[in-house]
């Protein structure tokens, strides 16, 4: 059945490296170029969109999986809404309303509460994050040692402001306030590797780094 | 494991460790506190591990990660016991050479050791001048403890504080030792802990908390997650040890997200903790009960004020609120709530262990016991630092710090984060004490030392700090919100020179009422960083608005770059390094900026060589009138000739 080969391109990569909104990677089991084809065909579509499509409809699927399953653990206490919504955010790299419904749902919360808190904390994000996070580091530190001369270089090398994620969904860019490694400042951190004071030439090589 | 139920079952559980442990046996202890991490201390120590196997040492010397050691600018850090040798900045490469050497062959290692100024080689950790003049009271056993390892922290006496509390003493004497000993809180304001306890323990109701705050939301401190990651016993002693003196059953830690390995750390102690009887119903068999839950905050900085911090616990948006009625007596759920920072829990059990006396003789009049810094910014030395209270600044920068970095000059040294000050050159001699700090117009704050040099602008920095504070105000109360806004605008435009006569003056007064009226501490000391700037170093506001001047060189709209005709080789380097390929030029022709296209990044004044220093920055003067294109360089020139 095409539906389910699609579910299992998904569900065989759980946790938080899975890609969003791209057709199934290579050396996956893939639904036949031809279904694709045909599929399109009947819906006035390209292949490509419905294998799109239903890339989306599984993240989407998986997504509402996750929130539940987060929901379960914490047992529905509604004081736990902000450890919950914690760990959705960094499953799901994002809250989306229907996530924020559903919690609201099962904790027996209003939903302004939830969205009060969704837009009060720095770690939530009502849009998708990128799939790469970059962050610069302006704690004190690194601000005396240069961190705002290092902010534009990284903007000017990634092409999104802080806050903002490029459009491809690759990078998301964000400036925090203190890493605690203030020796090695100004300091910048990809997916959790540090780099001290990057040069222009050494971001372009980072990013190129960067799938 | 069993559990221990009672003393005697954990001292000779204790004993039991202490025997199975030979301490002539060589240990391998490598720094993974986050500067050694991000220096890349993994990769370390697994090359240890391999290279131990490797020369037939497995099962001879032991490995052990440990905590933050402090000195973050030499890392990462290994020391070898039982010799002491503390090796600096090893990378993975080094690891071979180490174990061959000093593993197998009991000899040094030169180029890894600490070199004095005149080059003296120094092999132990406690003689390097940064280490050798602090007092690690709190932080020392950070070096010792695997902080995965409840056994690690028992071997060293951990728990026997506990033990002593629950079954020598009545919860009263704890709380008098505490109160007796002076120890005042280490987050922030200073105030007395015992007089807290005794709040809570006295408020009205059956139900109390008590609540560790692990929310070190001010940038570039940095301790508490050190001590939380590396001695998270330490913390969960001290809070057992408060809630038995109090008569809470029910802690609470509330930590930041962003510190993902104290959360965990935390977690696996404080499971350890359980398993061993130490933690939950009937602790050591004392019939005192009391476990703790972890809460992460979800990243704002006025979650760490006492309200805001346990209404986020109870589930709802972490803002203040007024605070007729303290938390100690109407905190979490409306019930009374002891809230301390990790450092002040750190420091109970030694209050316990050693005695209020024992405390009480380190320190100053009014502020006893030792304190820990992030001594950061422009120092040579940068790390943590544990240092008795009284200690100048003059000392803990210059002695422990090394000074200055690149022999420039000293100018402000800030404390107390955003809600502190900056003070000058002419402070140094202060004693680092709650009042004297405050007194001076700063305050001690959880720790943060960051020292500013010649190259730091005063103004610039007011507007860090204000501009940090008008984005983590929450907005509930009126004077905070719009005040600390109104006083951003304004600094930014001193910043791009279009300050106005009268703005000084305005800043003052802007600052008076966001002091007096706001609701919470955010607000009452959020133009700490203003007006103490103002007050210390107002000639350089002065500057910037009547002069356009920067004189730090700091705020862009106020400088501006040329290249010195005389002095440039054409070299090159600055036209290729020019993110805006601002510069023109070629072989032996005098490069030239273009100040239109110029941004301003400071790249050709950093990458222009020493020895030319043809890149030149200039503020509140007109820029040269640039040679004729295609000029010859002046060495060139003299060829020629």
């Amino acid at each position: 059945m095409p539906r389910s080969s699609a579910k299992t391109t998904a569900s065989g990569k759980p946790g938080g490296g899975r890609k969003r909104k791209t057709p199934p990677q290579a050396g996956e089991p893939q639904l036949a170029v031809e279904t694709l084809a045909r599929a399109g065909e009947r819906l006035g579509m390209s292949g490509d969109d419905i294998s799109r499509i239903l890339g989306v409809v599984d993240s989407v699927a998986e997504e509402a999986q996750a929130t539940e399953s987060v929901v379960d653990k914490y047992k529905a206490d509604e004081s736990a809404l902000i450890q919950v919504l914690l760990e959705i955010q960094r499953r799901n790299r994002w809250l989306s309303g229907a996530d924020l419904a559903t919690v609201c749902e099962r904790l027996g919360v209003p939903f302004g509460r939830a969205y009060r808190i969704a837009t009060f904390y720095k770690a939530f994000s009502l849009t998708p994050r990128g799939r790469h996070s970059v962050s610069v580091c302006m704690g004190t530190a690194c601000h005396v040692r240069g961190a705002p001369r290092l902010l534009d270089r990284v903007v000017e090398a990634i092409g999104v402001k802080p806050g903002e994620t490029t459009d491809d969904q690759k990078f998301t860019l964000e400036t925090v306030n203190c890493l605690g490694c203030c020796a090695l400042g100004p300091v910048i951190v990809v997916d959790e590797e540090y780099h001290s004071n990057p040069s222009s030439k050494e971001l372009d090589s980072i990013k190129r780094a960067c799938d | 494991m069993a559990r221990l139920k009672s003393p005697a079952d954990l001292e000779q559980f204790r004993q039991g460790l202490r025997s199975g442990r030979d301490p002539k046996k060589p240990c391998v202890t490598i720094c993974s506190g986050t500067g050694c991490h991000a220096l890349g201390s993994d990769k370390v120590s697994e090359a240890f591990v391999r290279e131990i196997s490797r020369n037939g040492l497995k099962g001879k010397v032991d490995v052990r990660r440990t905590g933050c050691h402090g000195f973050c600018e030499r890392g990462p850090l290994v020391v070898i016991f039982p010799q002491e040798t503390c090796y600096l900045g090893v990378k993975p490469s080094d690891v071979s050479e180490i174990v061959s050497e000093t593993l197998s062959a009991n000899r040094l290692v030169d180029r890894l050791l600490y070199k004095d100024g005149d080059g003296t080689k120094v092999q132990l950790e406690d003689e390097i001048p940064f280490y050798k003049h602090q007092k690690r009271i709190v932080f020392g056993n950070n070096t010792l403890i695997d902080p995965k390892s409840i056994e690690d922290y028992i071997a060293l006496g951990g728990y026997s504080a506990l033990s002593k509390a629950l079954f020598e003493m009545s919860p009263d004497q704890v709380l008098e030792t505490v109160k007796d000993a002076n120890l005042r809180g280490r987050g922030g304001g200073g105030f007395l802990a015992g007089t807290k306890w005794e709040t809570t323990r006295d408020a009205p109701g059956d139900i109390r908390y008590v609540i560790v705050n692990a929310d070190e939301g001010d940038p570039g401190a940095f301790m508490d997650r050190s001590l939380l990651e590396g001695n998270p016993h330490s913390v969960i002693e001290g809070l057992i040890i408060g809630a038995y003196a109090i008569g809470s059953h029910q802690g609470f830690v509330y930590v930041r997200q962003e510190y993902p390995l104290a959360v965990s750390n935390l977690q696996i102690a404080l499971e350890q903790a359980r398993k061993h009887g130490l933690l939950g119903k009937d602790i050591l068999g004392s019939g005192f009960d009391f476990d703790v839950v972890i809460h992460r905050g979800a990243g704002a900085f006025v979650s760490g004020e006492s309200s805001a911090l346990m209404s986020a616990i109870e589930g709802v948006v972490g803002e203040p609120r007024p605070k007729y009625i303290r938390t100690a007596v109407s905190g979490v759920w409306e019930r009374p709530s002891n809230l301390n920072n990790v450092e002040t829990w750190a420091n109970v059990p030694l209050i316990i262990d050693k005695g209020s006396d024992w405390f009480k003789n380190i320190g100053t009049e009014g502020s006893k016991g030792t304190k820990i810094f992030s001594l950061v910014g422009k120092v040579n030395n940068t790390g943590l630092v544990e240092v008795p209270m009284g200690m100048t600044l003059r000392e803990i920068i210059y002695t422990i710090g090394g000074g200055i970095r690149n022999g420039k000059k000293f100018k402000a040294v800030q404390t107390g984060g955003p809600s502190g000050g900056c003070l000058p050159e002419s402070l140094l001699d202060l004693p680092v004490d709650f009042d004297a700090l405050t007194k001076a117009g700063s305050m001690m704050g959880s720790g943060g030392m960051i020292v500013m040099d010649e190259d730091t602008c005063m103004v610039d920095v007011a507007r860090y700090f204000t501009e940090f504070l008008a984005d983590e105000s929450c907005g509930k109360c009126v004077p905070c919100r719009a005040g600390i806004e109104q006083m951003v605008k304004i600094l930014n435009r001193i910043c791009e020179g279009e300050g106005k006569t009268g703005d000084i003056e305005l800043l003052e007064e802007i600052s008076e009422v966001v002091r007096a009226a706001s609701l919470c501490a955010l607000g009452q000391t959020a133009p700490n960083p203003v007006l103490s700037t103002i007050k210390y170093f107002r000639d350089e506001y002065a500057a910037h608005i009547d002069e356009k001047r920067c004189p730090a060189g700091v705020c862009k709209a106020l400088v501006s770059y040329y290249i010195d005709a005389d002095k440039c080789t054409a070299c090159g380097i600055c036209r290729r390094e020019c993110p805006v390929e601002a510069i023109s030029g070629e072989k032996n022709v005098v490069h030239i900026i273009d100040q239109d296209k110029c941004i301003k990044c400071n790249t050709c004044y950093e990458v222009c060589p020493t020895r030319f220093s043809a890149v030149r920055k200039i503020s509140g003067e007109p820029v040269p009138a640039s040679p004729p294109p295609g000029t010859q360089v002046a060495r060139a020139k003299g060829k020629q000739e």
